[in-house]
């Protein structure tokens, strides 16, 4: 809608910071998933995101794409665990949770900036239509 | 949550076309073609698609099919704000015309 157009455009931007918790979440949740040595290890899922041109688009921002991590990840020895192979090994994903709670804050900062957003358009729309009331 | 107002529709703005149309007739010239009734009218038939669209996604809430909790919010901000300023643009016009109705003669 042209008319608040700050409003859908921060709204895109939520949607965004949206899939990036999911994203996140999904790393986090499957961070002690163990794997055969054969089998590839759980990839990391990362987010790319793109602007939607302002005049061209409806401005904002768009999730482009997932992107995936290597499936190398790294061997454990673990031979209790059943899936080890003859050797006792298993794969774990290669995902460092530092690094996904760092994206976790700004996932969720970034999700609550746009929000604050919504709600200081909403203010202003009301001043302006206030106008004239005295 | 956000409903459509049945008593709101266009045709209950016949009377300001012709308020638009009496206006218009004497200074046809200076009219471009989008009198104050047809402005109404459109901002009328945005602020009925806004609040359906809020409306479908409460429905979507309410049978779980919604992907984004802020997706309703922003539809149903935006109907409310859209709301404000029809009826804004309507205090306006109408207290414009109890203006002219006082004018001394």
């Amino acid at each position: 809608m042209a008319l608040f157009d700050a409003m859908s455009i921060a709204g895109s931007g939520m949607l965004a910071h949206r899939k990036w918790l999911d994203a996140v979440s999904d790393n986090i949740s499957n961070i002690n998933t163990a794997s055969r040595t054969s089998d590839d290890a759980f990839k990391e899922r990362m987010v790319s995101v793109q602007a939607v041109e302002y005049g061209q688009g409806d401005g904002g921002v768009q999730v482009s794409g997932v992107s995936f991590g290597s499936g190398e990840g790294r061997i454990v020895y673990e031979p209790d665990n059943p899936l080890a192979d003859e050797n006792g090994n298993v794969k774990y994903p290669d995902i460092d949770l530092g690094d996904q709670m760092a994206e976790l804050m700004m996932a969720q900062r970034g999700y609550q900036a746009n929000a604050t957003v919504i709600d200081r358009a909403t203010d202003a729309y009301k001043a302006a239509l206030a106008l004239g009331k005295g | 949550m956000t409903s459509p107002i049945p008593g709101v529709s266009l045709a209950g703005f016949t009377g300001v076309s012709a308020i638009g149309g009496a206006t218009s007739a004497p200074a046809a010239s200076s009219t471009s073609g989008s009198d104050f009734a047809g402005i109404l009218a459109t901002s009328l038939d945005q602020l009925q698609s806004t609040q359906s669209k809020a409306d479908n996604l409460a429905t979507q809430a309410a049978t779980g099919d919604l992907q984004d909790v802020h997706d309703y919010m922003i539809a149903s901000n935006e109907a409310s704000l859209a709301t404000e300023m029809v009826v804004a643009i309507k205090n306006q016009a109408v207290s414009a015309f109890n203006e002219i109705m006082r004018m001394q003669v």
